[in-house]
């Protein structure tokens, strides 16, 4: 599908033969670029941390980044800014996103075994359909999608964003498995099939166990997406108390009418910190998974 | 070990009958999430968006007039086009530019790349939440960081971005510009590709680094920005979150920030007009599937394949 799939190595490779060249001052210049880029860059979100632990006249007095006085004033009043504390928010984002996790590598995976592995009937026909539908915007399925769930009586539950994800709904992680999948060597399943395996132990014991990579990546980029959602909790969820911290961090904006930034900036923080976390964990899988495939943020 | 005796012949039924039970017990759960989440939605929301239908009674046949009214009698809907396209227009190439030159920068075998390209990179990780978007209205409000910085070093004292209908747009172009890291990634990719013979014959050649990369890198990385800017356009069409949370949820000041997708939200559940919301939504899908056809037509005028 995309000339950049299968290039692990060649990213994690940490200089060119193209490098040798430069003479030490155009290295420096490139640095110095480098360098002023990232800081500008990053100049908002190290003003954000920085502003959640300030007191909140400081926040517009200075744009220094080291507090002078540091609080954890800002935190106390967001954490308990809205009628539900954010603490029952983030529990209610991290079960959506851990369903989701479990739902999308289950049900994923499959799929992915399916098409890379077994022989049967009809296999590039639905093949091609499934990559038709890592192209096809959302929003032609969601009216229906949302009539469907409001009959079953689910909108304002949590069921419409982890049901679908149980059903392969996210073809990019099938993508993404089949891309890994073709790489494991077919004398596995040959051998297997010797000792008289069936789909279902190749599967459960070749093809999963030398799929952690991938499954890994599947499941940090699921992770980030759904913590990261706004509209399908936006659409589904009324009620603050099933709020996810995305959905609450909004209302909050609008309960503070923008009187309290530090601690509207201690929430903003907060929502961000777990995926942060997970990118300094995972890094060079999310970025090797984006190369592999080429797809999304 | 009957299996390995067949192996000279066809497998016998059984074994090629368990092969099939096999493959579709294993896509099921996909097979039944297409038809029941994919496949009917779509018919049907086709078929909604030719009736007049809300919250309340039943769907009424109208024919085509839901489209009809979309071209003729919607304004709003043509300032959600002209928002939309702008910002497409405007934050592709801007990210495609940003992505090549931080790629090509960091493609010098420095020291340090993996850090340099983690930065870039966080951006596009978080970019998309309400976190970054409530701090974008906050660093170009009136009294926001950009204002600040602006006056302390030029003593320039802005105006409020956000709040300002003829700035407010191009805050969030300028939110998805940053987002850059995620085609850098693949750019760097790319690069890695193009075989470094190449570059030793050019330079023996007598070609300047310049001319090397106008006649070299960019012509054999056309298939990567090719990918690269079809990606882009797709979700530039679909941006929605950042728009939202900027202008609580109205598209405002004065309609300059009504995404396409906003003005969909809007008419789709805060109004309840589903019929008329189906239509938007499939006039989005052909105008996406217009502009990714036309961009895979273009290809072979500009973009290079291995021989």
């Amino acid at each position: 599908m995309t000339d950049t799939a299968h290039l692990p190595s060649a990213v994690e490779a940490d200089s060119t033969p193209d490098g040798d060249k430069h003479s030490p001052m155009k290295r420096a210049l490139i640095y110095a670029l480098l360098t002023a880029v990232s800081f500008i860059m990053l100049y908002p979100l190290l003003w954000m941390v920085s502003s959640s632990f300030k007191p909140e006249n400081e926040i517009f007095a200075t744009t220094s980044l080291i507090p002078q006085e540091f609080t954890l004033d800002a935190y106390r009043r967001g954490w308990n800014g809205l009628s539900v504390s954010f603490g029952h928010m983030f529990l209610n984002s991290l079960l959506i996103s851990v369903l989701v996790v479990v739902g999308n590598l289950i049900s994923c995976s499959m799929a992915a075994y399916a098409f890379t592995r077994l022989q049967f009937k009809g296999r590039g026909f639905w093949f091609a359909l499934m990559l038709g539908t890592l192209m096809m915007p959302q929003h032609a399925v969601l009216i229906p999608q949302y009539l469907m769930f409001l009959k079953f009586g689910w909108v304002n539950t949590i069921m419409p964003l982890v049901v679908p994800k149980f059903f392969a709904i996210d073809a990019f992680f099938i993508f993404l498995m089949v891309q890994f999948f073709r790489g494991i060597p077919r004398e596995l399943d040959e051998a297997a099939i010797m000792d008289g395996a069936g789909p279902l132990r190749i599967f459960l014991k070749v093809i999963l166990p030398l799929s952690t990579p991938v499954m890994a990546t599947a499941a940090v980029f699921s992770f980030i997406w759904t913590w990261d959602d706004f509209f399908a909790p936006l659409i589904y969820l009324n009620d603050i108390e099933k709020y996810t911290a995305q959905l609450g961090l909004r209302t909050f904006v609008d309960a503070t009418a923008q009187s309290d930034w530090g601690a509207l900036l201690a929430m903003s923080t907060l929502t961000v910190l777990p995926i942060f976390i997970l990118f300094l964990l995972f890094q060079r899988l999310l970025i090797e998974g984006i190369a592999t495939t080429g797809m999304k943020r | 070990m009957s299996i390995a005796d067949a192996s000279n012949s066809k497998p016998p039924l059984s074994v090629r009958l368990r092969g099939q039970l096999g493959g579709y017990g294993f896509l099921l759960p996909w097979l039944l999430g297409f038809v029941v989440l994919t496949l009917g939605p779509a018919v049907s929301s086709f078929y909604l968006s030719l009736t007049d239908f809300g919250l309340m009674g039943s769907a009424k046949w109208i024919g085509a007039e839901n489209y009809v009214r979309i071209a003729s009698d919607d304004p709003r809907f043509w300032t959600a086009m002209k928002v939309t396209f702008t910002f497409v227009l405007l934050s592709v190439p801007l990210k495609l530019v940003f992505a090549l030159a931080i790629a090509v920068a960091l493609n010098k075998g420095l020291r340090g790349l993996t850090i340099f390209r983690a930065i870039f990179y966080l951006p596009s990780l978080i970019g998309g939440s309400v976190a970054i978007a409530v701090l974008w209205r906050q660093v170009f409000s009136g009294d926001g960081v950009l204002n600040q910085v602006l006056s302390a070093l030029f003593g320039y004292e802005g105006p409020s971005w956000i709040s300002n209908p003829s700035t407010s747009l191009y805050t969030l172009v300028l939110l998805a510009a940053w987002q850059f890291g995620s085609s850098m990634i693949i750019f760097l990719a790319g690069l890695r590709q193009i075989p470094t013979d190449m570059y030793e014959a050019a330079s023996i050649d007598g070609a300047s680094r310049r001319r090397q990369f106008i006649k070299i890198t960019l012509p054999l990385l056309t298939p990567v920005i090719f990918f690269n800017a079809v990606i882009l356009t797709i979700d530039a069409f679909k941006a929605f979150t950042s728009a939202f949370v900027v202008s609580d949820g109205s598209g405002g000041p004065i309609d300059s920030t009504l995404f396409y997708t906003l003005y969909l939200y809007q008419e789709a559940f805060t109004n309840f007009r589903f019929g008329y919301a189906s239509a938007l939504a499939w006039v989005l899908v052909v105008i996406i599937a217009f502009f990714t056809a036309l961009s895979f037509m273009s290809a072979k005028y500009w973009v290079h394949y291995d021989d």
